[in-house]
């Protein structure tokens, strides 16, 4: 049983009155598109380039709009949802706990499962949360890692919380201690 | 006194808030506490003549019982004239269990609420929730040139400046409004077919996506009359002008599920063998219409002479 997320390729919503892409990096790939779409498609798009002189304006209309970081990125979003009108489409590109991030400031904001559209991209990579002590792994490519909160060796369940943004993690060994499971790689 | 199906209650009062429009308190017969309703929901009544007519909660609660407000409507079945001219206090009524296919959405960040005509009914619950949670809202409420009054008075003890009764729809730009609705806004509408379209159209043109636009759709009933035939149970029904498919059906003594009878829910959408249908309702897709294979009896009815079901 699995309930991963599964990624369509984007492409603008012919309904929508306005579109903002948002990535978490600079130069997307072009199988984040769907087939006859290149990010030509989407005039308005903020992308992250990490330097001191990046310098965003968020309200500045279209156009392509740099930023420092993805939380520099997240949290303008914000104020720019904040301050939107109905008819917005927003797109996510980037690695799978970011796109979910931005699902969040979207869904925050007031937006409907038809308003946004996220597509992971890059090698797979999970956060992972302990279901014991809450802690959040950042950056999870095997079946079976340490809990940096309570130092438990957790096995990377399949199952993602698309509330958390975060795969569960259950220590493998509670019944049997020191009895674990083959590790096996994520990232493939 | 009830049972899964059917609440049987007593007419506690009634009183006419204006010319026409008829306010009908509803208790338990047997005194007990009646099932809670969220705002947008609706009951439905039998009536004499068979005549089963939904109508939405104006206010909905178990101790103090449900009120309706009902429009006296000249070309109607004779449902509403019933409430008018018959119903007395004390008069035992069956009425349904509530349902709610036009319930505020609990994720919205504001609720713009536009009702015309009878269709302030929900809107006027919808005033009392939002009001109590402190939600983010607005209405507007069309009326006729001669019952901006009524309106007004009807939604005074709740007035604000959110609150806006227009005299006609000339004076109303529905597109402005929407366009400047902010992210996160859900619309609520009720009212004649011609103003819900209106609302659906223009928020579709400004790039509202469906889920965050609500319609309480009022059976358009009456038309030409046609014959059914229902070729598994091997009748012919005569429905008559001022009848509805489904109440054609049922009067044959034909068990066929139903709930809003209003071509919102689907409940009681039948398999079409031959004919070809008037499609009246608001929950068969243009694909599931164009296919011609199903119909909503509650508020469809037959362009072709004969109409055959799978039933």
């Amino acid at each position: 049983m699995t309930n991963r997320p599964r990624y369509v390729p984007l492409a603008p919503d012919p309904c929508a009155r306005a579109h903002l892409l948002v990535a978490d990096h600079h130069g997307i790939d072009g199988a984040a598109f769907a087939p006859g779409h290149a990010l030509a498609d989407f005039p308005e798009r903020w992308d992250i380039v990490a330097h001191a002189l990046v310098l965003p304006e968020p309200f500045g209309g279209p156009g392509v709009q740099h930023f420092r970081s993805s939380s520099h990125l997240l949290s303008l979003l914000r104020h720019r949802l904040a301050a939107e009108t109905m008819g917005l489409r927003l797109y996510a590109v980037g690695s799978e706990p970011f796109v979910w991030d931005v699902a969040r400031v979207a869904i925050d904001a007031g937006m409907g499962r038809e308003e946004f559209h996220l597509f992971a991209t890059g090698r797979p990579v999970r956060r992972v949360s302990c279901v014991h002590c809450r802690t959040i792994n950042p950056g999870v490519t095997t079946t079976l890692i340490v809990c940096a909160g309570c130092g438990v060796t957790l096995g990377v369940r399949d199952h993602f919380s698309r509330m958390h943004n975060a795969w569960m993690g259950v220590q493998c060994d509670a019944e049997a201690p020191g009895e674990l499971p083959a590790i096996e790689d994520l990232s493939a | 006194m009830m049972d899964n199906q059917t609440l049987t209650l007593v007419v506690a009062g009634a009183s006419l808030v204006a010319p026409g429009l008829r306010r009908v308190h509803l208790v338990a017969a047997d005194g007990s506490r009646l099932p809670p309703a969220a705002p947008g929901a609706h009951i439905t009544l039998t009536l004499p003549g068979r005549i089963r007519n939904s109508y939405t909660l104006v206010s909905a609660d178990p101790e103090r019982g449900y009120e309706l407000i009902v429009r006296r409507s000249d070309r109607s079945r004779g449902g509403s004239q019933h409430i008018h001219d018959q119903l007395a206090i004390g008069d035992v009524v069956a009425a349904t269990l509530p349902h709610n296919l036009f319930a505020l959405h609990s994720q919205a960040k504001k609720h713009l609420l536009i009702g015309g005509g009878i269709g302030v009914t929900p809107m006027i619950a919808f005033l009392a929730r939002l009001r109590e949670t402190s939600a983010r809202f607005e209405l507007h409420q069309i009326a006729g040139q001669t019952e901006t009054e009524t309106f007004t008075r009807l939604l005074a003890p709740r007035a604000g400046e959110r609150i806006h009764v227009h005299a006609g729809r000339s004076t109303f730009d529905l597109t402005a409004l929407l366009a400047a609705q902010p992210l996160g806004t859900h619309v609520y509408t009720c009212g004649p077919a011609g103003l819900m379209d209106g609302v659906e159209a223009a928020a579709a043109a400004l790039g509202w996506p469906g889920s965050h636009v609500h319609r309480e759709d009022f059976g358009a009933a009456g038309g030409e009359p046609f014959l059914l035939r229902l070729a598994s149970s091997g009748i012919d029904i005569a429905v008559a002008g001022d009848q509805t498919m489904l109440e054609a059906i049922e009067a044959a003594g034909v068990d066929t599920p139903s709930l809003c009878r209003g071509g919102a829910c689907g409940v009681c959408v039948l398999p079409v063998r031959e004919g070809t249908p008037e499609h009246r309702d608001h929950y068969l897709s243009e694909a599931e219409r164009s296919a011609g294979c199903l119909v909503m009896p509650c508020v469809s009815r037959s362009r072709s002479a004969t109409l055959v079901l799978d039933l």
